[in-house]
């Protein structure tokens, strides 16, 4: 006999061999001792009388100890064959009844031992318990007490059991929807880069025509920097600002071979913003999104300027050109796949935590502004 | 399981509905022949001074091992000899010398002396008040048991030979000679103490020493066997062979001993009249009316109390027929005078009900409708909690004359203290006597009024009894008739019920007698056509 169910060390009580052993030990002791208390008027010896034995002075409800195990087996039965709850209800009455009959029945057949009656009075005593002051219902409401605590202990283990069930769902809920956001980012990001190489291969394009092919190599160059280091965090949904940053910065240098000195790009950086965490090729798109709608619109327009700051509990990022301001058509604002990818990234990943805002900014320029929650690696 | 609650089901239907009428009931087993089993429900010692209830019990109990020095006839009241062969009075009714029979012996064959006498009553005097009181007429007995007198020898008994017992009086009092016959009274063999302090009997039963007509022959747990005493001076006259006290748990299982054919007589409160015995053993219920008398008694010393017509009010606003719950229509009757009907006297009517009288004796007082009096506090024993009678004259007087009254239970010191500084209005009780004579319900009235639940002092009932206390026959019924009238009409007490006492009884039971005092003795009985078992009867008794 194993006193372990394998819930761990102490769990023993739950065994219920453990129970029942503790319950035959009790019964045989319980009536070792009745009976070697009785022995002599067992034996009919001269002085000895049922009046003073323990079965007739202890009280009746000591019978409970050998009723609670019946009741437990009921119970069990009744779990185990899954009847109609009336059918429970029908059968439980009727063993309250039982019990109660077999209360009288023990509280008269005691009587007529201690008066020395004959037991064919046992019926006549059973009525004049009655008679003399009612018979005693209360072994039927103990039965009924005790057979509602089963149920409600019985109900407690089950809602414990769907508690921890319920709980196990959740975490693995949870991580199934991590994996699909992760493979929605991961789709993102394949959807991102394909875009972002056919605009740099047209460039590339575009300076083998013009026989600039000097600037076309470094921009290989750049390119293939840009691809290695884009690929050796492919799998991370989150990279820190300042890596997001150099990876920034190797996409300007190939914009800068493209557009020669006519672009000024300017960082306004807070240095405690470096190490917050944020969605990997967040700024990318929106740079790509200032020259094509930007800079490379207007001849005058040079400057791109990428700012983060942090407001509190709030990291904020910008993205400005002074290029031309956006036009009026609404529904052409955000149709950009990059725009539209950066939007969803952000909705998935901080849902209404996080916005992305484009807007004209006075006198001059488009600002493209990011508000996400402020997060270091550190953050719980 | 189906099966076996089928047969828990047919088991219990079996006892539930099982036959309850026309049983057989038992043969008396051959050891039981002519033994008279008497049934008990209450604690039972074989102790003179440890009194009983039902005091029929104890009287049976005590006298069937004891004999006290004089027993009444039960149809006259007159003093007969029983330990005492013969007694004589002094000039002044103040000394009563008793010579003993000489052939008086205990169990163990020991002569029964004076010195047995002297000693069984001292011993009483150093017991509880409401024994103790039944000597107090003896000269310096009442102040020994307060211990205002240190010396028992002080006490006027005294042992002046072998067979000469000799009492002082304080007072005259013609009534001593019949309550000598109280089993309270009994002599006590010298080595009696200490067999009831160790309670030897149980195994040794011969160490219980008595000397009446019968001796212990068993006691266990299950009640007392008592066989007859070859040493008893009238065993000749003793028709049973012994006597068996049977202990029962209720007086209804005792009542099914006896219709089971188990036991053959039970003194008991009250029987259902509609009882349906079990079986057809012949069986008859004996009813006789206590010498008697609940009733309330009024402190007059307290405020309105004082006043005559105050208390008449409270008397006449009583409704007893109506106070007797239908419960205890067979045990309580009206009580219309202290004293109830009693052999040779019937009692009088001295009381009547009129509410209306009633409130206007009360406006006449000073308190209309009930207007500025008082709540009277009832001061009664814990025990007497379950009374319904106390609260229902409480509600009575409420009803009728507009007077609260506040009952309280409390412990026997803090009763007892309240009694000593006086501070109560009303006492419930009941009062036994303890002689056949009708005076000894009016002794009451001429206690010390520091000792009185009334606290109320009549000098001309006290010169009145001690005038009785000298006479005998008709003169002495009508000076107590005087006192009786006298206390009455002063209403220090209202008189509420008196009790019936039942016994049930077999019928083979014979020799049965009405006695006032509930003292049938077992030694006047005797068993009649009572059939015997077969030897080998596997039911053989207790």
């Amino acid at each position: 006999m194993n006193p372990s169910n394998g819930n761990g060390v102490g769990a023993w009580w739950r065994n219920w061999r453990w129970w029942l052993l503790f319950w035959v030990a009790g019964s045989v002791a319980l009536t070792a001792l009745v009976l070697w208390d009785a022995r002599s008027w067992l034996q009919d010896g001269p002085q000895a009388t049922f009046r003073a034995t323990k079965l007739n002075l202890w009280p009746l409800e000591i019978l409970w100890w050998f009723f609670v195990p019946v009741i437990l087996l009921v119970h069990r039965s009744l779990a185990r064959a899954e009847r109609h709850w009336l059918w429970a209800v029908g059968l439980h009455g009727l063993l309250a009844l039982i019990i109660t009959g077999l209360f009288i029945v023990a509280q008269a057949y005691r009587l007529v031992l201690v008066n020395h009656l004959p037991i064919t009075f046992l019926p006549v005593v059973v009525n004049d318990l009655r008679w003399m002051r009612g018979w005693s219902y209360l072994p039927a409401l103990v039965y009924l007490a005790l057979v509602l605590a089963i149920y409600a202990v019985s109900f407690y283990r089950q809602w414990r059991a769907g508690q921890r069930l319920t709980s196990q769902l959740q975490v693995a809920n949870a991580q199934l929807e991590t994996k699909l956001v992760r493979a929605s980012l991961d789709a993102l990001k394949m959807q991102l880069h394909p875009h972002f190489l056919f605009n740099t291969l047209n460039s590339i394009t575009s300076l083998i025509r013009n026989n600039r092919t000097r600037e076309a190599e470094d921009i290989v160059a750049g390119l293939g920097e840009l691809l290695r280091r884009s690929l050796d965090h492919k799998q991370e949904a989150m990279d820190t600002l300042e890596r997001e940053l150099d990876f920034l910065g190797r996409y300007f240098e190939i914009e800068r071979i493209r557009f020669q000195d006519r672009l000024k790009v300017e960082f306004d950086i807070d240095p405690k913003c470096l190490r917050a965490e944020v969605p990997s090729l967040l700024l990318q798109p929106l740079a790509e999104n200032a020259m094509k709608h930007g800079i490379s619109k207007d001849p005058a327009a040079r400057l791109l300027r990428v700012s983060a700051q942090r407001d509190g509990t709030r990291l904020l990022l910008t993205v400005y050109n002074d290029g031309p301001a956006l036009p009026r058509d609404d529904a052409a604002l955000g149709r950009g796949i990059g725009l539209q990818n950066t939007h969803a990234r952000l909705q998935m990943l901080y849902g209404d935590e996080a916005r992305l805002r484009l807007r004209d900014n006075s006198p001059q320029g488009v600002r493209a502004e990011i508000i996400l929650p402020f997060r270091t690696s550190s953050s719980p | 399981m189906s099966l076996a609650l089928l047969v828990m089901v047919g088991g219990l239907a079996l006892v539930f509905l099982g036959p309850r009428e026309s049983l057989p009931a038992e043969a008396r087993g051959r050891q039981d022949r002519d033994v008279l089993r008497i049934v008990y429900t209450q604690a039972l010692r074989p102790d003179p001074h440890v009194r009983m209830l039902p005091l029929s019990t104890y009287n049976q109990f005590i006298l069937s091992l004891w004999e006290p020095l004089v027993e009444c006839d039960p149809l006259t009241g007159e003093p007969q000899p029983a330990a005492a062969a013969s007694w004589a009075w002094s000039d002044d009714h103040r000394l009563l010398t008793l010579r003993l029979r000489p052939d008086g012996r205990w169990s163990n064959g020991d002569p029964v002396t004076a010195q047995d006498f002297v000693r069984a009553w001292q011993r009483l005097l150093r017991a509880r008040i409401d024994l103790a009181y039944m000597l107090f007429p003896v000269k310096n007995a009442e102040a020994y048991h307060r211990g205002q007198r240190e010396h028992p020898e002080d006490v006027g008994l005294r042992a002046l030979d072998e067979l000469t017992l000799q009492v002082e009086l304080e007072q005259p009092r013609t009534t001593l000679l019949a309550e000598l016959s109280d089993p309270l009274l009994a002599p006590m063999h010298h080595s009696t103490d200490q067999a009831l302090a160790d309670q030897a009997f149980y195994e040794q039963p011969a160490a219980l020493v008595t000397n009446g007509p019968f001796r212990l022959q068993r006691a266990n747990a299950d009640g007392y066997r008592l066989e007859s005493c070859p040493a008893y001076h009238g065993r000749a006259g003793v028709r049973l062979a012994g006597v068996q006290f049977i202990r029962a748990n209720s007086r209804s299982m005792g009542a099914l001993l006896i219709s089971a054919g188990k036991a053959d007589l039970m003194p008991s409160a009250s029987f259902s009249a509609e009882r349906i015995w079990p079986t057809r053993r012949p069986l008859t219920v004996e009813t006789e009316l206590e010498l008697g008398v609940v009733g309330t008694y009024f402190n007059v010393t307290r405020g309105p109390l004082r006043d005559l017509r105050v208390r008449r009010a409270l008397a006449l606003a009583i409704n007893r027929e109506e106070l007797i719950e239908e419960s205890d229509r067979a045990r309580l009757v009206p009580a219309w005078s202290w004293v109830p009907d009693m052999p040779g006297r019937p009692g009088l009517k001295l009381f009547n009900e009129d509410a209306a009288e009633a409130r206007r004796l009360l406006a006449e007082a000073g308190y209309p409708e009930g207007k500025g009096f008082p709540v009277l506090r009832m001061a009664l024993p814990l025990w007497m909690e379950g009374n319904p009678y106390p609260a229902a004259c409480g509600e009575r007087w409420f009803k009728e004359l507009g007077i609260s009254t506040y009952v309280s239970y409390e412990s026997p010191d803090k009763r007892s203290e309240r009694f000593s500084a006086g501070d109560y209005d009303i006492i419930y009780g009941s009062l036994i006597a303890t002689v056949p004579d009708p005076a000894d319900l009016l002794t009451t009235f001429t206690m010390p009024a520091e000792f009185s639940e009334t606290k109320w002092r009549d000098d001309e009932i006290i010169q009145l009894m001690a005038e009785a206390n000298h006479k005998t026959g008709n003169e002495r019924l009508s000076l107590v008739e005087l006192i009786e009238r006298r206390a009455m009409a002063a209403v220090p007490v209202v008189p509420l019920m008196f009790e019936r006492r039942h016994t049930l009884r077999a019928t083979e039971v014979k020799g049965w007698y009405e006695d006032p005092l509930a003292r049938q003795s077992p030694k006047r009985l005797w068993l009649e056509s009572a059939p015997i078992a077969p030897l080998n009867n596997p039911h053989t008794g207790t």
